[in-house]
């Protein structure tokens, strides 16, 4: 997977920390309604405000909170709402059986990263035991 | 004497030459070099005047262009909207949901089903339930073909999404090979409610609705019976 | 936009043997589960046989929610009293499944006349 880099040239929509429940569902109100600003349809807004919210619960669950990028820019020439989630918490130690597909069995390890991905058009994670996760899901219409 | 004050002459006027370029460079290109005396240096200042006329000129020609492109460019990205915004009608044309009975919706499916068409299908089929709050619906596929694993998906999403919006999907006329392409997939089937034909499925909808609608009444005639015997 | 959150308690409605439940704001983990208990504390008050749950104006149910949801169903079911979710949006029902959550043995409702209907039938249906 392509490590995940800073220096790209996109609009910072605003940072915000996940510190409590009620970020959380702040910070997913304000996603929902970048999304709607973008022209999403509503299932794709609804799609991406879900995504964020099962990654904003991991991080205040698994990390003790962490901190939320939001911002807008050009991938692969379409227009994208990009979610970057960073925290400093214990990381995931086996990445491989996190990311399996519980489609039919449940949630796997309880993370629910595969859902997460199926939810939006982008998906990358880098995690480090110890140091941290980084997750950044984008959203194009 | 006169050679000091023609060189003095010279000065003024090269120092005139450079406030007119600098003028140009800057973008005025109303000024031109004055002249009154006709020599050596004279040649140079129409020179400069000329080219600044074919800048002028030039500039004039390339900005009427780029104006022309501009313009050009913006009927194709209008074009390019209605392209897009036609097709997003073309493929809900082509799901037509239909109120066949009371309680009862149909979505026949006609012709090569992709991803796209599919979600599209899928969007329109639950908000049409929702609209009307009939609680079966038949979504037909005798037409289709072949479906990829993708749209297979998408099908059986459809049918899942229903139930828990409170609305039963029932999926007819599945082909041989569309048959096999669900089993592939892996999914639990007894969920999900297949008949062979529209007309099957048609006849299993009025038998439920009937006992749905007529509910009450049955079971008041049952009671009735339990108080008679 | 409406970022209020205030720790207001959602109000639960007994109507004959059914309480009403209806969601209004965009839940929080603690208020979700807040929900829960006193749901189930108000069957064992009222000794009610249904509850519905109207979630019509959820733009959005994640796992935590749809989880809670689902455990309240089976909760309740086991205290003798069924669980009805009512008006599921489109895109809300349809996010749900892509993320992996079909809600096996919840029973869900279109709307709450629906909803009404398919407990009272139940009901009915018991002592026949």
């Amino acid at each position: 997977m392509d490590e995940i880099t800073f220096d790209n040239n996109w609009e910072q929509l605003g940072k915000y920390p996940i510190q409590t429940e009620h970020d959380i569902v702040k910070v997913r109100q304000l996603v929902r309604h970048y999304a709607k600003e973008a022209r999403m349809g509503i299932v794709e807004q609804t799609r991406v405000t879900t995504a964020v919210s099962e990654l904003f619960r991991n991080m205040y669950n698994y990390a003790g909170g962490g901190e939320v990028l939001i911002e807008r820019g050009v991938v692969e020439s379409k227009r994208a709402l990009i979610v970057t989630c960073l925290d400093e918490g214990p990381g995931i130690e086996d990445l491989e059986l996190a990311m399996k597909d519980g489609y039919t069995s449940g949630m796997g390890m309880g993370y629910g990263l595969p859902g997460t991905k199926r939810l939006v058009d982008r998906f990358e994670i880098q995690t480090k035991v110890g140091k941290g996760t980084t997750v950044r899901i984008m959203k194009w219409r | 004497m006169t050679a000091k004050i023609e060189f003095e002459n010279s000065k003024k006027r090269i120092e005139h030459i450079e406030d007119v370029l600098s003028s140009v460079a800057a973008g005025d290109l109303d000024v031109r070099v004055e002249t009154t005396i006709e020599d050596d240096l004279t040649g140079v200042e129409e020179a400069i005047n000329i080219l600044i006329e074919d800048l002028t000129y030039e500039l004039k020609q390339s900005k009427k262009m780029r104006e022309e492109l501009e313009e050009k460019l913006s009927k194709i990205e209008e074009q390019q909207n209605t392209i897009l915004r036609q097709q997003d009608d073309l493929l809900e044309l082509s799901s037509p949901v239909t109120k066949v009975w009371d309680n009862i919706l149909i979505l026949p499916v006609i012709g090569t089903l992709d991803s796209q068409r599919a979600q599209i299908m899928m969007e329109n089929l639950l908000h049409k339930i929702v609209e009307t709050g009939c609680t079966i619906s038949i979504l037909d596929i005798t037409g289709v073909p072949t479906v990829d694993t993708q749209v297979a998906n998408h099908l059986l999403k459809t049918v899942t999404s229903a139930r828990l919006l409170g609305a039963d999907c029932i999926i007819s006329g599945i082909s041989p090979a569309i048959a096999q392409t669900i089993v592939h997939l892996g999914i639990d089937l007894s969920v999900i409610r297949t008949k062979a034909t529209l007309q099957d499925a048609m006849i299993y909808s009025m038998r439920k609705n009937r006992q749905l609608v007529d509910g009450k009444i049955k079971t008041e005639h049952a009671e009735n019976e339990e108080i008679e015997n | 936009m409406d970022l209020a959150l205030h720790e207001k308690k959602i109000p639960i409605i007994k109507i004959h043997d059914f309480l009403i439940v209806s969601i209004q704001v965009d839940m929080h983990d603690k208020l979700a589960i807040q929900l829960q208990a006193q749901i189930l504390e108000e069957i064992e008050k009222t000794g009610a046989k249904g509850v519905l749950i109207d979630i019509s104006v959820l733009e959005m149910v994640d796992s935590f929610i749809g989880r809670m949801l689902s455990g309240m169903a089976s909760m309740a079911s086991i205290m003798d009293a069924a669980v009805v979710i009512v008006g599921m949006q489109p895109a809300v029902a349809i996010t749900l499944v892509e993320l992996g959550l079909e809600m096996p043995g919840v029973d869900t409702a279109l709307n709450m006349e629906k909803g009404i209907e398919m407990l009272q039938e139940r009901l009915d249906s018991e002592f026949i």
